[in-house]
């Protein structure tokens, strides 16, 4: 929400209210005109992210029979609606206004479609599957992985050992500075110093959406197999993200998994609450 | 409170005020502050601030080593040591293009702890070197194409050019035998490229980084009288665009008669260019941690059989009397090639002693073999087992082009292709031009009106780039603009008739039916 576009709206519908109570009367079509206004406006400019303009049509489509609705709600409204209408068309001292719109219309639909028509051709949109689902299994060098039951065979070690925990975690923290942080960031953030060279824009793990709410055998997963390694339905985008599984060990998957955590201060969603939803 | 605020005072601003102690904080802050390093700034300056963390082989160029004293980016004169507010604006601002990032999310007392932590790391910043002196940098005056002009001047003057370069594209005939303090090649900046300047891109910065010079690296420092300085900056000023405006489509304009690549950038006159950013291939083994090209502006055109692309780029020096080949052996990381060890300084050092590189400077377009279904392309390095690619490749010291299929980067294979090819090298930039006819039988056709996924690749022969260590670009598209474009003209006459014609029907109507109701009353 972009609330000063928001305020601005407001500010101006204040300021016609003002107007037609103690200045000078305004038609029923000037308030209808107004808040068309305003609606187009605020759903233009007000709303963060902004709408697709299909979605913006689709809402100023809704204003127009809500405000037709409200036009025909009682007579008097209608009748002043029309007399208006009339008058403009009819009245000679409304002839000059009414030859200027009878003009302006058609040239400013014809601005319209040399717009359309001269606009850059947009390259085509592949769309990003945000969290893939997963396969049942992966091979990785030779051996089957269970996505659904497998675990991080070091996490245990937080409780256990923490000593051995901590020696895994910072041998993902050079796995990490030393194969991701180009593009992840440094931070972590997905805006390494060669993020600017990728579409889609590598991952950012310090949003909660992403590995926070994963588990750690899908992270695995993603680490290791990658952009090529993503499942049909989810393609065709072209990841850059490679299949690590040809550079990596598993123990550096798993302990770059777990830095990722770490250092983020994410957890990772547990196995059992997979199990659970499963079962539902 | 007031006690607790005057207390402030005296303990952190009343010693430096009075330029007697250095501010190296409480030890409450520098342990915050080492706890945050550990943190955040460890992996790559080191866990005692030498520059040696677990990252520092791989990003390129390497990380500060605190330990030295040595800074670049100081407001204070040369040889001394920065001020707590630029090393808090290095931090805050980071330098683009290289690994160090912008920190905007850490708070001003997060910020400021790091400082007092890495001021322990050289014993000078407690001693008496630990006030410094900055300079007082005047406002800049706005800019004035005058005074731009009498920069120039100024630029030749003081020798700028030698590594700077004629037009500051950062190839002056100094620049390939430039070294750091520590013996490493360094590179002057490309002073047409703002968004790359490490060390702030305001004009302010601009008159800070040569007043001040950038220690331990071979920028000296340039006392100049203020009018002389200002000029300089303008100068600087109007050498550089400020963003890269980096673009995905390049749109290929139709052309008139035959393409003759010989005409090199004058070919290409009407078309629009588009600029790309090149980032290092630093996945598969021959990585390349900061390769030497940054960006390439690409146009292309098109007449009913051919179509061709032009490449520009700068590059610091040509290297023209090596090989390269996309298939040549890149040395895999932390392994050693009889000629280099790891990485850009290394090839810098090699540089240094032997001018010219083994390697010469080469470029190659990609596109699918086979026309992409919907938006699935090959994997963006060379392709994938799946997706061919079609590699139209260029060693520039051979001047001509070679063709290549790409199932990967291990599986490369030389083809056949009627390439035609032009390339030339002035002023510290690479013009490469590639032509090839728009059909082919059993692959990818350029049709009129269609997207066509593109990506391109550049080695740096200087920087030891070869096979898989090189520049590269992801996927991005080239858009054939029709030949007949349909004029706007008559649709745009329709809708307005049709508007109009709906528009006098309505007044009609209104009015009859007005005079109607008259009628009756």
């Amino acid at each position: 929400m972009n609330w000063l576009v928001l305020l601005l709206v407001i500010a101006a519908l204040a300021g016609l209210w003002v107007v037609d109570r103690k200045v000078r009367r305004l038609n029923m079509l000037a308030w209808l005109a107004a808040w068309f206004a305003a609606l187009y406006v605020f759903f233009s400019y007000g709303i963060e992210p902004p709408l697709p303009t299909s979605i913006v049509f689709m809402y100023l489509g809704i204003v127009v029979i809500i405000l037709t609705a409200y036009l025909s709600a009682t007579s008097a409204y209608l009748a002043e609606a029309r007399d208006a209408v009339v008058a403009f068309t009819t009245e000679k001292r409304y002839a000059i206004p009414l030859v200027i719109v009878l003009v302006l219309l058609p040239l400013l639909v014809a601005a319209n479609v040399y717009l359309n028509i001269t606009q850059e051709p947009a390259a085509p949109i592949s769309g990003r599957t945000i969290h893939p689902p997963p396969p049942a299994q992966i091979q990785f060098k030779g051996k089957t992985i269970n996505l659904a039951t497998a675990a991080n065979p070091y996490r245990v070690l937080e409780e256990r050992d923490p000593a051995a925990f901590a020696e895994h975690v910072e041998n993902g923290r050079r796995v990490y500075f030393q194969n991701c942080a180009f593009c992840h960031g440094d931070n972590m953030e997905g805006d390494g110093h060669f993020a600017h060279g990728f579409d889609p824009i590598p991952a950012n793990f310090s949003d909660p959406q992403t590995i926070g709410i994963l588990q750690e055998s899908y992270i695995f997963w993603r680490v290791a197999k990658g952009g090529p390694g993503l499942p049909h339905e989810s393609t065709p985008w072209s990841s850059a993200m490679p299949a690590w599984e040809h550079f990596l060990t598993e123990e550096e998957i798993w302990d770059v998994t777990l830095f990722l955590y770490a250092f983020t201060g994410h957890r990772p969603r547990a196995l059992h609450a997979a199990e659970d939803s499963a079962l539902e | 409170m007031k006690t607790i605020t005057l207390l402030a005072v005296l303990l952190f601003v009343a010693p430096a005020a009075y330029g007697q102690e250095p501010d190296l904080g409480t030890e409450a802050q520098r342990e915050a502050g080492r706890v945050l390093y550990m943190e955040k700034c460890a992996q790559c300056h080191g866990p005692e601030g030498a520059g040696d963390g677990v990252a520092a082989d791989v990003f390129t160029p390497a990380p500060r080593d605190f330990t030295t004293g040595i800074f670049k980016f100081r407001s204070t004169a040369s040889g001394e040591l920065p001020t707590d507010a630029d090393l808090k604006r290095s931090i805050r601002e980071g330098m683009p293009y290289t690994g160090m990032p912008p920190w905007p999310k850490l708070s001003d007392a997060q910020v400021q702890n790091l400082v007092y932590h890495i001021k322990t790391f050289n014993d000078d910043f407690s001693g008496s070197y630990g006030v410094p002196d900055p300079i007082t940098i005047p406002k800049a005056p706005s800019f004035s194409e005058e005074a731009a002009q009498r920069g120039r001047a100024v630029f030749e003057a003081n020798q700028c050019t030698d590594c700077h370069g004629n037009l500051g594209r950062g190839d002056g005939k100094s620049a390939p035998t430039l070294e750091d303090q520590w013996g490493y090649h360094i590179r002057p900046a490309d002073l047409t490229k703002r968004w790359t300047y490490r060390n702030g891109q305001t004009r302010e910065d601009i008159y800070r980084t040569f007043t001040t010079g950038l220690d331990g690296s071979p920028m000296p420092s340039y006392e100049l009288p203020e009018d002389e300085s200002w000029a300089l900056v303008d100068y600087v000023w109007s050498l550089s665009r400020d963003e890269a405006n980096y673009g995905t489509v390049i749109v290929a304009s139709p052309a008139e008669g035959a393409l003759d690549v010989g005409q090199g950038a004058a070919l290409f006159e009407t078309a629009r260019p588009t600029y790309f950013p090149i980032v290092g291939q630093v996945i598969e083994p021959g990585r390349a941690f900061q390769p030497g090209v940054n960006g390439v502006e690409v146009k292309a055109i098109y007449n009913e059989d051919e179509i061709a692309f032009l490449l520009r780029w700068h590059d610091m020096r040509a290297e023209t009397s090596g090989s390269n080949s996309p298939t040549m052996a890149a040395p895999r990381f932390g392994e050693t090639a009889p000629t280099d060890t790891t990485g850009a300084q290394a090839a810098g050092e090699a540089a240094a002693a032997n001018p010219a590189s083994p390697y010469s400077d080469a470029v190659a377009i990609q596109i699918p073999s086979q026309p992409p279904a919907g938006t699935e392309v090959p994997y963006f390095l060379f392709g994938d087992e799946k997706h061919a690619v079609d590699l139209w490749f260029a060693d520039l010291a051979k001047g001509e082009a070679e063709f290549f299929v790409g199932h990967g980067s291990e599986n490369l294979e030389p083809g056949e292709e009627t390439l035609d090819f032009f390339s030339n090298y002035d002023e510290g930039e690479w013009t490469v031009v590639f032509k090839r006819a728009r059909a082919k039988e059993a692959g990818l056709t350029f049709e009129e009106e269609a997207f066509m996924p593109i990506a391109f690749s550049i080695w740096d022969g200087f920087n030891e780039e070869r096979g898989n260590r090189r520049g590269l670009t992801a996927w991005y598209y080239v858009y054939m603009e029709p030949m007949n474009k349909p004029s706007a003209a008559l649709p745009m006459a329709k809708w307005a008739f049709i508007t109009l014609v709906l528009e006098l029907g309505l007044v009609f109507a209104i009015r009859r039916r007005a005079r109607k109701e008259e009628a009756v009353a």
